[in-house]
């Protein structure tokens, strides 16, 4: 560092605002330089004098003019302040301090409900577990049908006997204890109307080879000609043409209805 | 000063009893006039009171104290042409009553007059520099936020103040 480097310092080591390093090398420059030094010398003596000039005190009268514009400024304002005017300062500072959590509450409303949105928009994920939530339901609904329609088979109450049969129309995929259950019911049951109505059930599941067989066998099992003829049209409408045996075999039965022999005649002709 | 603004009065109180003197004697090394600087005082501290909304809350209440008080002694010299007025140098006649006036204290006499003139001197810009600097011995960080500028900038220019003092009353005293 040049001399003038060194006098540019001299100000704040004067006024106390340099670190203690670069206050170490300048003392140690002027200690070495009498011109800087001498010139330092002038300018800590302007200072020092400034510092030295008699500074007044304020007078006494200066505080108690003080007291008393304050004291009168206090009753001017509590004067001016009316309680309309106050209760709606209070009211306007309530409610500035509530703008704040207000607004950061409405934000975060408006962000939940674009979050929600967004979620229940995303077309592959939730329309997918929606789908799964139906096809479970539809499953369920379909074995509580199944469960209640073999429970109503064994109503003593033919109508409801009946309305079990019904049943299952509406269960989708019927498994082998339906179709034991109404083949037991053909029969089995006592009542010919029941019959009649699980052998239309049955006859509608004849994609089932298990049901056809199943029917194949039940005609030499009927005694009621309403439900010998309604088998014979069955086979009819099923083209069921390994029935022809069993179909002649009823014909060779003892005590035939005359009408259900003509029909079945008909139907053995049909099929053949 | 949050407290005055917030309709606590008598805190204005505790702000007088802490800065009176400091904001008295700034205007006083700029007028050189000890009545018209009581006025003064009283009449910055009525304004804080009656237009608190002046201060923002933030930074120091020093700060904006001087902010008001440059503005009124730049109002009163515009209004008033200043003229250099001295200092009352009576009471260090007092201080040194009883004993003999000896001639190192003529000598100081001599010198403050010489110092006071050189003061004058100097840009009103500079000058007031040097009373914030010395005589309020408020720090460079302080000067810069009062003055609205950088630390730095205030370095230079209390320097450069400094010289230029320096150089007016070597000029005098020769």
């Amino acid at each position: 560092m040049e001399c003038k480097d060194y006098r540019d310092q001299f100000t704040s080591l004067l006024t106390d605002s340099i670190h203690q390093k670069e206050r170490r090398e300048i003392e140690n420059h002027l200690a070495g330089c009498a011109e800087c030094h001498k010139e330092f010398e002038a300018a800590r003596k302007i200072w020092d004098l400034m510092g030295e000039i008699p500074q007044p005190e304020p007078s006494p009268s200066m505080r108690t003019n003080f007291d008393v514009m304050l004291n009168n400024f206090k009753e001017e304002s509590v004067a001016k302040r009316n309680p309309v005017g106050e209760w709606i300062n209070r009211m306007r500072e309530y409610l500035s301090l509530q703008a704040q959590p207000r607004l950061a509450f409405s934000l975060l409303l408006v962000a939940a409900g674009l979050i929600g949105g967004y979620l229940l928009h995303q077309p592959g994920q939730s329309s997918i577990a929606y789908n799964k939530q139906i096809d479970t339901l539809t499953s369920q609904v379909s074995q509580m049908k199944e469960v209640m329609m073999l429970t109503l088979l064994n109503d003593p109450s033919a109508s409801q006997r009946m309305r079990a049969v019904s049943y299952t129309e509406e269960i989708s995929n019927v498994d082998l204890k339906v179709i034991g259950a109404l083949f037991t019911t053909l029969n089995g049951d006592p009542n010919v109307n029941v019959r009649l109505a699980t052998l239309d059930a049955l006859v509608k599941l004849a994609d089932e080879p298990k049901v056809r067989e199943g029917l194949v066998r039940c005609i030499d099992l009927q005694e009621s000609p309403l439900m010998q003829s309604a088998i014979a049209d069955a086979m009819v409408k099923l083209q069921e043409k390994s029935s022809v045996m069993s179909l002649k075999k009823l014909l060779g039965k003892k005590g035939l209805n005359q009408m259900v022999k003509t029909n079945i005649e008909k139907s053995i002709q049909k099929l053949i | 000063m949050m407290k005055v603004k917030n309709g606590d009065i008598d805190k204005m109180g505790l702000l007088y009893e802490r800065y009176n003197r400091q904001l008295f004697r700034f205007i006083f090394n700029m007028t050189r006039q000890k009545e018209l600087s009581e006025d003064m005082v009283q009449n910055i501290f009525l304004r804080m009171l009656k237009y608190p909304d002046g201060f923002m809350g933030f930074g120091e209440f020093k700060t904006w104290m001087y902010h008001i008080a440059r503005n009124a002694v730049y109002d009163h010299f515009r209004k008033v042409k200043r003229t250099p007025a001295h200092y009352d140098l009576t009471n260090l006649e007092e201080h040194i009553e009883g004993d003999q006036k000896s001639d190192t204290l003529l000598e100081k006499e001599q010198e403050f007059k010489t110092l006071e003139t050189a003061m004058d001197k100097l840009s009103e810009e500079n000058r007031e520099l040097l009373i914030l600097c010395r005589f309020q011995e408020l720090k460079y960080h302080e000067i810069a936020k009062i003055l609205n500028t950088t630390e730095g900038a205030i370095k230079v220019r209390v320097h450069r103040a400094l010289n230029q003092l320096k150089t007016n009353y070597l000029r005098i005293e020769n």
